[in-house]
């Protein structure tokens, strides 16, 4: 059993709140780590995921049953690779509407996938609110709050609450602005970042503002660990029951 | 002993989806634990008995070994509840066939449990079987099912219309089989197994398939709104109204 085994899903009901650049990190690490990685762009439009990482990534739509196909059942698909999915703001709704029509989580959980939800937050009410309903409808699904300092640091935990108590929120450190230029603009790539070409001031801080980030999920990946060996072990005490 | 259950689904037209509503039924009886055996019109070949082969047996209503076969043993069988598949055209010739036996007189003094499932075409011609059958059954146990094959919107749009076949038979309830989208129902047809099954992922003997993740999907989302719909009907209580009371006696 692969048991770094996970489908995470970048989501927010809003708009320019770090999705993508979220979904390039991770997808970027677990590239870097020797991971097998398959990642999905569910954004139309110009600087998305498939224009900074065209190999690794597919386009894609859920607007009919055959765009449905192609993702979701990927999603479940028991390969072996790591999946990411960049949820656009006009797919949200309409992806966790199918993903708990179809029991996503659940079925995720048998097949030994841990799926995570990283949902940025922001402290305004919709998104709140969005992310409340999303706990009650995919309860099986691993929360993975994300905090992207851009937006100041504080946290608005107290208004995500209850996040739960074995909730940690996860950190998206702030990127100097003058560095943040050249890495929103494809085809930047964080793991040839040298092809940028920066001065070694900005690259010390890229790299400086990369470990951060990439510490932030390897705890992340350290408790997809321990939900999935408590998932293996809870599902052979129901067999053994 | 419980007060066995027959449940008739028919429609004079072909093609409104009286095998897909019994289907539905026979998975939601198996999976309540209700013994449940079924009866698939469809002489020679039964579309039925290829999704439900265990609990299904082809017959032909119109012979009177068959009808022996079905009627004879309706309170003797194992199986609590009946579930007859009535082929097109059939409908009113098999009540009146029920009618000479004597059969829906049973129902009628409450002996056994008679329930008639008719399934709703979108045409006018399909208001009309109404009438048609409504004198063999009365008014007990009745169920319209409007069967959302395509975008119908049974006459909503015209009350008097709708009033006047709607409510020709009194006490009748309604029953809402939502759509299922073509590409999901052709890949169950494919796979040949109860809905059920292809929702758990199982082929017709019962080991892991690899049915797409979207459409099983489909298919329990679906189902999970059919079934729905029955439990709103009471279904259960009308099949088995005691069982309930010998679950209270057992946990007392």
């Amino acid at each position: 059993m692969s048991i770094r085994h996970s489908v995470a899903i970048v989501a927010s009901p809003r708009p320019r709140v770090g999705k993508t650049l979220l979904a390039r990190l991770l997808t970027d690490f677990h590239l870097q780590e020797g991971r097998s990685v398959a990642a999905f762009d569910l954004n139309a439009g110009e600087g998305t995921l498939a224009q900074f990482l065209p190999e690794h990534v597919t386009r894609s739509a859920i607007d009919d049953l055959k765009g449905q196909m192609a993702l979701f059942d990927r999603l479940m698909a028991e390969d072996g690779a790591t999946k990411i999915v960049d949820l656009g703001r006009a797919s949200f709704e309409h992806f966790f509407t199918l993903a708990s029509q179809f029991g996503f989580a659940a079925e995720a959980r048998r097949r030994d996938i841990v799926p995570v939800l990283l949902y940025l937050m922001t402290p305004d009410r919709t998104s709140v609110e969005a992310y409340r309903s999303l706990c009650g409808r995919l309860p099986e699904a691993m929360l993975a709050p994300v905090h992207n300092e851009v937006f100041g640091v504080a946290q608005y935990g107290n208004k995500y609450a209850p996040i739960g108590s074995g909730t940690v929120i996860v950190r998206l450190p702030l990127l100097a602005s003058n560095v943040r230029r050249y890495v929103e603009r494809p085809p930047f790539s964080f793991a040839d970042s040298e092809a940028a070409a920066l001065d070694v001031d900005d690259y010390i801080e890229l790299q400086h503002w990369l470990r951060r980030i990439y510490r932030e999920f390897r705890e992340l990946d350290l408790r997809i660990l321990l939900t999935a060996q408590q998932q293996a072990k809870s599902s052979k005490g129901d067999r053994a029951g | 002993m419980a007060k066995p259950a027959v449940i008739l689904i028919g429609a004079d037209k072909g093609g409104v989806g009286k095998t897909t509503v019994a289907r539905t039924l026979l998975d939601y009886f198996g999976t309540r634990q209700i013994p449940t055996r079924a009866f698939d019109t469809e002489s020679p070949r039964g579309t039925l008995k290829r999704f439900h082969p265990d609990v299904t047996e082809v017959v032909d209503v119109a012979s009177v070994s068959d009808q022996m076969k079905i009627f004879d043993t309706v309170g003797s069988a194992e199986a609590k509840v009946t579930v007859i598949d009535v082929r097109a055209g059939l409908l009113s010739s098999t009540l009146q066939a029920l009618n000479n036996i004597g059969f829906i007189e049973l129902g009628k003094t409450g002996q056994i449990t008679l329930a008639m499932f008719h399934i709703l075409g979108p045409s006018i011609a399909s208001l009309e079987e109404i009438a048609e059958t409504a004198r063999f059954v009365g008014d007990a146990n009745y169920f319209l099912v409007k069967n959302y094959i395509n975008e119908t919107l049974f006459f909503e749009w015209d009350p008097a219309t709708y009033k006047s076949y709607f409510k020709r038979i009194k006490g009748a309830e309604e029953i809402s089989i939502p759509k299922l989208n073509e590409m999901t129902c052709e890949q169950v047809e494919v796979a040949s197994v109860p809905y059920v099954s292809f929702i758990a992922n199982k082929n017709a003997k019962g080991e892991p398939s690899n049915y797409s993740f979207v459409l099983r999907g489909y298919v329990r989302h679906w189902l999970g709104r059919v079934w729905e719909e029955f439990d709103r009907v009471k279904l259960v209580d009308l099949v088995s109204p005691k069982s309930e009371k010998n679950i209270r006696q057992v946990a007392g």
